[in-house]
């Protein structure tokens, strides 16, 4: 906002061309009446920095989340897409992971190259899930994964949970070790957060690579139930949709 | 008296600007009830026995973790850097590895250099007795062997919270000796 001191604007009553003749009673007359505006000048100046300082305030609390934000972008390094959502104390950021990469890992730690396509194939994102709140609030945030909803345009799934996933392999088929690395890389499917704490791991969306879907993410706050949508999530594609 | 409400406006955003920051200093959230830690009994990537309950009258840091979770990683550095300042003030560090080797630790310690104990949970078994849902999780346990203080996800370790959080419950016992 643009602010006309009365010292600008002293200049305007002086004669222009084709004003006439100048007056210097009339002229001192209008000096005065310019001059007493002054003191509504800085009061105008006052309100301006108040509303800066408002400003100022607002900026600072727009650090507390208080309404649904939710960022769609891409790694700098890798290009991999991300979606990063704040609503209210709940965090949550999904990160792509290429099938190849989570081959990758699971063929490292043991997984026979078909268990380890399985579940590279099964639209891995890379998971954090934070509690932004603050020590003394003392407000726990809680998830549930099964409550989790994949909405596609032909119908909705849950997420691919681990517990029967790990079931699901026969016994000889999976070493002890390899089943805690699995174990422990994939998302908890119930955890609470409290101010501060976070966790990451993968989720299985179960879908095939590159196929879009909307996320209904539900989760526990203060003892009360809240649910959100994050639009069109991307499945990262597999390594020939790449070439 | 617009200059009084400026001035009163200004002292309340320094007041709130002072708040909020000291909000966002790391913390880890106490645990009520005096749980007590359970025993354990793992070997070191040196082939040293680490009991847990040997420990007792001291201020454990225990941390679970493994080399391929990005922000176990990550705090390794700063629990180097605490660990340094507390281990003659009667602070003892423990990392529990989550079933990897010790010639896997090795290869990773090039990278990032630990001096304190990392001790081996091939099979998950000790991990197992204790309540972590995802790694990094780390238990304070105080001299008495209770847990005092649970963070779940990575710390900057040698935060100046933390570390006053760390030394208050060893001074504790000192005092109570």
């Amino acid at each position: 906002m643009q602010i006309h001191r009365p010292v600008a604007i002293l200049s305007s009553p002086r004669p222009q061309p084709g004003m006439g003749r100048f007056h210097p009673q009339r002229a001192a007359g209008r000096l005065g009446a310019w001059l007493q505006l002054i003191p509504v000048a800085q009061v105008l100046v006052n309100l301006v920095t108040i509303r800066s300082l408002c400003l100022l305030l607002l900026l600072s609390v727009a650090g507390t989340p208080l309404a649904a934000e939710i960022i769609r972008g891409a790694d700098a390094e890798t290009g991999l897409r991300k979606w990063h959502l704040v609503e209210s104390r709940l965090e949550v950021e999904l990160v792509q992971r290429l099938p190849d990469q989570t081959r990758g890992f699971f063929m490292a730690r043991g997984f026979s190259p078909a268990i380890a396509d399985e579940i590279a194939v099964s639209c891995i994102f890379q998971t954090i899930v934070r509690n932004t709140g603050n020590q003394a609030d003392a407000v726990a945030v809680s998830i549930d994964l099964a409550q989790w909803r994949v909405i596609r345009a032909d119908g909705e799934q849950g997420i691919r949970l681990k517990e029967p996933w790990i079931a699901s392999w026969p016994e000889n088929a999976v070493s002890e070790a390899s089943r805690l690395a699995f174990q422990w890389a994939l998302f908890p499917t119930r955890q609470e957060f409290l101010a501060d704490d976070y966790n990451w791991g993968m989720t299985a969306f179960g879908l095939p690579p590159g196929t879009v879907f909307d996320l209904d993410l539900v989760w526990q706050e203060d003892g009360k139930v809240r649910s959100t949508r994050i639009a069109a999530i991307e499945c990262a594609p597999d390594v020939e949709r790449l070439q | 008296m617009t200059a009084i409400c400026i001035r009163r406006l200004l002292c309340g955003l320094l007041l709130f600007v002072a708040g909020y920051s000291a909000q966002a200093g790391e913390s880890l959230t106490p645990l009520p009830g005096a749980v007590p830690a359970p025993d354990f009994e793992l070997m070191d990537t040196d082939g040293k026995l680490h009991r847990l309950s040997d420990y007792r009258g001291k201020t454990v840091i225990l941390n679970f973790w493994t080399t391929w979770c990005p922000p176990c990683r990550e705090e390794i550095p700063s629990m180097n850097r605490a660990w340094q300042q507390l281990r003659d003030e009667g602070v003892v560090m423990l990392a529990v590895n989550m079933g990897e080797d010790a010639d896997t630790i090795f290869i990773f310690t090039a990278d990032y250099p630990a001096e304190f104990p990392l001790l081996l949970d091939r099979d998950g078994a000790v991990i197992a007795q204790w309540p972590v849902k995802g790694l990094p999780t780390t238990y304070i346990i105080a001299p008495d062997g209770s847990i005092a203080y649970r963070a779940i996800g990575g710390r900057n370790w040698d935060d100046s919270d933390i570390m006053g959080t760390l030394r208050a419950l060893q001074k504790q016992r000192e005092g109570a000796g």
